[in-house]
């Protein structure tokens, strides 16, 4: 019905927009177009946007793993809530600022909330691939259970939804690489989590195409048949690929709230706030590429960061209208845009017909 | 004696209807026992006077009494002395119970249609906006009294239908004719919708007289009236009226879906969807117009929490439409047993409130609780792996999230 546009016509009219909108600002500086131009060119809007980027960028590579081996996780969102609190409430109980083993107590809230992040996700595994539940439903039960755990079991420690703050991790600075003009400070001057964001990435790319792994997990979820007949287990597969998805999004909830938020809010969506969500926007806006979602999340936590910058600087802004953005072009993409399709196995449970 | 209760069981096993029963109601025990362990142990960590001391540590919390709260509490505590039936934790459960089976006729509908309606709950925040605001501009016009009544509240419920319909019928749209996945952008509507109705709120709609983001309320006589002498009072928020239009609703859709023709192609198009383009069913018409009576039943939920429950529009919308899913789930998308369903949902949700005050363990238990019955319904795998070990069944039949059975 409705002729699929190419990806590089969308990213060329893009483009000139944004000439055009670069232009506007500098010949107008005290116009609209200038003010924006001035916040998003200012260093503290680059440095928010990497550090709002993380939750959403670790999300959207554990979904690609997930999604692409055949399961589809919409329990990322859980996944984030449930990392993200029990890393902050392990570092509590442990006493932030000290450390245990040379290790500081901060890592190990953190190693913690990789973990349960990973535990959640292997639960879900078994409920997905052994049980053969429907993967929606059971994904929608992570969340779920997940928006519930949290605030319980705040309330048991601390009386209430929320948690007490436990600070933030501190900046890692590299010696001589944080002095490049321009963008030393942002890659070179920042909280580890913004490192781990670009490591995993890295590595998620080699994974998912440069390796047998990746190979296994693509024809898992696109025809899991042949990978069967070709002697691999879609069954280990999907359970290492789901398993993955966990430690991804657990790093991401983790490292946000240990990073970033140095509390959790329980209440309501909880501090994540449908972050998640988004992160299932974001990989399918970039079509399951590992980078390419990297550069959706910095889209979407950018904008965030506009507007939290522009908000700071006393400027009346539709908040809640901006946040809806991430979403409106996600459906977007889908319509208009075509190539994003899902994995051909995806929401199917495989059975090998063995027993 | 063995070969009768295996003969039994074997009927219960293969019967589809029977089955469906048996595995929700055994993924209740199995969500109660496992939510019974985690207040147990979580009572471990918790600080109390008194409690089970028990291998060097103390647990605070007792489960039998937390269910005793949840169940008996959500309904007054009809055991104790002086119980009416109008008290108002009954009152809470019934009016959270006609909520949930609107939203989960609309989840139902659609997942007979083979599509899986996330939603609800912006259908239901689109909805119960537009009835707001619908019935605060048609109030100027209309009389008080009896008559405002009879104008007014139909004129609510249809703008939220229309309203949730509409919002319901662009997913269906995008689904047949762009081919977009119906769970990705239902979610992402959800979403939208929180978005646009605030900024709806902030820029037209606000109550200047509040502090709190919500509409300006209807006027008195717009509001579901209560039935006089047998009804429960106004301040309890809940009328029976609304309930048994609600029960009404129920049985009209199943009337829908299994007597008439629309239904019958609607179920096909679930079920079997090259059978029923064979058939003469237009596919893509049949989607839209199944999202589109989801949508419109989404919305008159919404309707009803404006026009029963608070008497106006606001921003914290409880999450309605979610809990809509669990109760379609339950049912096992069968209309008649979304009313069940939706009453056992409701009373956990009223339950919440008397474990809140009558222990001191946390209400968000409920929540935890309705993910993890929706985890256990998810997988009937499991229960027939543990039947299995008693009887030999046939070949497994998972349920798929569009209703259908599964096809080998």
């Amino acid at each position: 019905m409705i002729d699929d546009i190419d990806r590089r016509t969308v990213l060329g009219i893009l483009g000139a927009l944004t000439a055009l909108w670069i232009v506007a600002g500098l010949v107008f500086p005290d116009s609209w177009a200038g003010v924006l131009l001035s916040i998003t060119a200012s260093p503290s809007t680059h440095t928010a946007m990497l550090r709002l980027a993380v939750p959403i960028a670790l999300a959207a590579l554990g979904g690609i793993f997930a999604e692409k081996s055949g399961v589809i996780n919409i329990g990322l969102e859980g996944l984030l809530i449930v990392s993200a609190f029990s890393a902050i409430i392990v570092t509590f109980w442990l006493g932030s600022g000290e450390s245990t083993m040379l290790l500081s107590h901060h890592w190990w809230g953190f190693a913690v909330g990789v973990l349960a992040s990973t535990l959640f996700a292997l639960i879900f595994a078994i409920v997905c691939i052994d049980f053969k539940a429907d993967q929606i439903i059971a994904g929608l039960a992570v969340w779920l259970i997940a928006l519930g755990l949290a605030p319980f079991a705040s309330r048991i420690v601390f009386d209430s939804p929320n948690t007490a703050g436990v600070g933030r991790f501190q900046n890692v600075t590299i010696p001589v690489l944080s002095e490049i003009p321009f963008f030393g400070y942002l890659l070179f001057d920042t909280p580890p989590q913004v490192y781990l964001m670009l490591g995993a990435t890295a590595v998620g790319w080699y994974l998912l195409n440069r390796t047998a792994f990746g190979r296994w997990v693509v024809a898992s979820g696109e025809n899991p048949k042949a990978l069967d007949t070709a002697g691999v287990d879609v069954r280990k597969v999907r359970y290492a690929a789901v398993v993955l998805s966990g430690v991804f999004a657990g790093l991401g909830g983790a490292g946000f709230a240990l990073g970033q938020l140095g509390t959790f809010a329980g209440g309501g969506e909880t501090a994540i706030g449908g972050r998640g969500f988004i992160a299932i926007a974001t990989y399918l806006f970039a079509n399951y590429h590992p980078i390419g979602a990297l550069g959706g999340s910095f889209l979407f936590a950018g904008l965030e960061a506009l507007q939290i910058q522009l908000q700071n600087l006393g400027y009346a802004v539709p908040t809640e209208l901006i946040r809806t953005i991430p979403y409106v072009t996600v459906i977007v993409v889908l319509v208009f845009v075509g190539k994003t399709r899902l994995p051909e196995a995806a929401g199917e449970a495989y059975d090998s017909d063995e027993d | 004696m063995r070969d009768d209760i295996e003969r039994l069981l074997d009927r219960l096993v293969h019967a589809s209807v029977v089955e469906r029963v048996v595995i929700s109601v055994a993924a209740l025990f199995a969500a109660i026992l496992v939510g019974g362990v985690l207040v147990f142990v979580s009572g471990g960590f918790a600080s109390c006077r008194a409690g089970l001391d028990l291998a060097g540590a103390t647990f605070c919390y007792n489960p039998m009494q937390v269910y005793y709260e949840l169940f008996l509490g959500s309904l007054g505590h009809p055991l104790g002395g002086d119980w009416t039936p109008m008290n108002y934790s009954l009152a809470t459960t019934l009016r959270q119970t006609t909520l949930l089976i609107f939203a989960g006729l609309s989840v139902a509908v659609a997942f007979r249609a083979g599509l899986f309606n996330i939603g609800t709950q912006g259908q239901l925040i689109v909805g119960g906006m537009l009835t707001a605001v619908t019935v605060l501009f048609a109030a100027s016009y209309v009389p008080g009294g009896f008559v405002g009544t009879a104008l007014l509240v139909p004129i609510g419920v249809l703008a939220g239908a229309v309203g949730g319909g509409f919002y319901g019928a662009i997913p269906g749209a995008l689904k047949a004719y762009a081919n977009a996945n119906e769970v990705i952008t239902t979610i992402m509507l959800n979403f939208i919708a929180i978005g646009v109705t605030s900024t709806l709120l902030s820029w037209r709609f606000q109550d200047p007289d509040s502090a709190n983001p919500q509409t300006r309320p209807v006027p008195e006589y717009a509001e579901i009236p209560n039935l006089p002498f047998v009804g429960f009072s106004g301040r309890m928020d809940f009328s029976l009226l609304a309930l048994g239009f609600a029960i009404a609703l129920m049985i009209a859709v199943a009337w829908l879906l299994a007597r008439t023709s629309f239904g019958y192609e609607l179920r096909t198009s679930g079920t079997q969807p090259e059978a029923a383009a064979y058939g003469g069913v237009d596919e893509k018409r049949m989607t839209v117009a199944s999202m589109t009576l989801s949508g419109a039943l989404g919305g008159v939920a919404g309707a009803f929490w404006v026009l029963m429950q608070h008497g106006y529009w606001l921003e914290n919308v409880p999450p309605l439409g979610f809990d809509g899913i669990a109760v379609s789930i339950l049912a096992g998308n069968n209309p008649l047993g979304v009313g069940f369903a939706a009453l056992l949902f409701g009373i956990l949700s009223s339950g919440a409130n008397s474990i809140n005050t009558a222990t001191d363990v946390p209400p968000e238990l409920v929540g935890i609780l309705s993910g993890l019955i929706i985890l256990f319904v998810a997988m009937p795998e499991f229960f027939r792996m543990i039947g299995r070990r008693y009887v030999d069944v046939g070949d497994p039949a998972p349920v798929r999230a569009d209703g259908g059975e599964a096809d080998d």
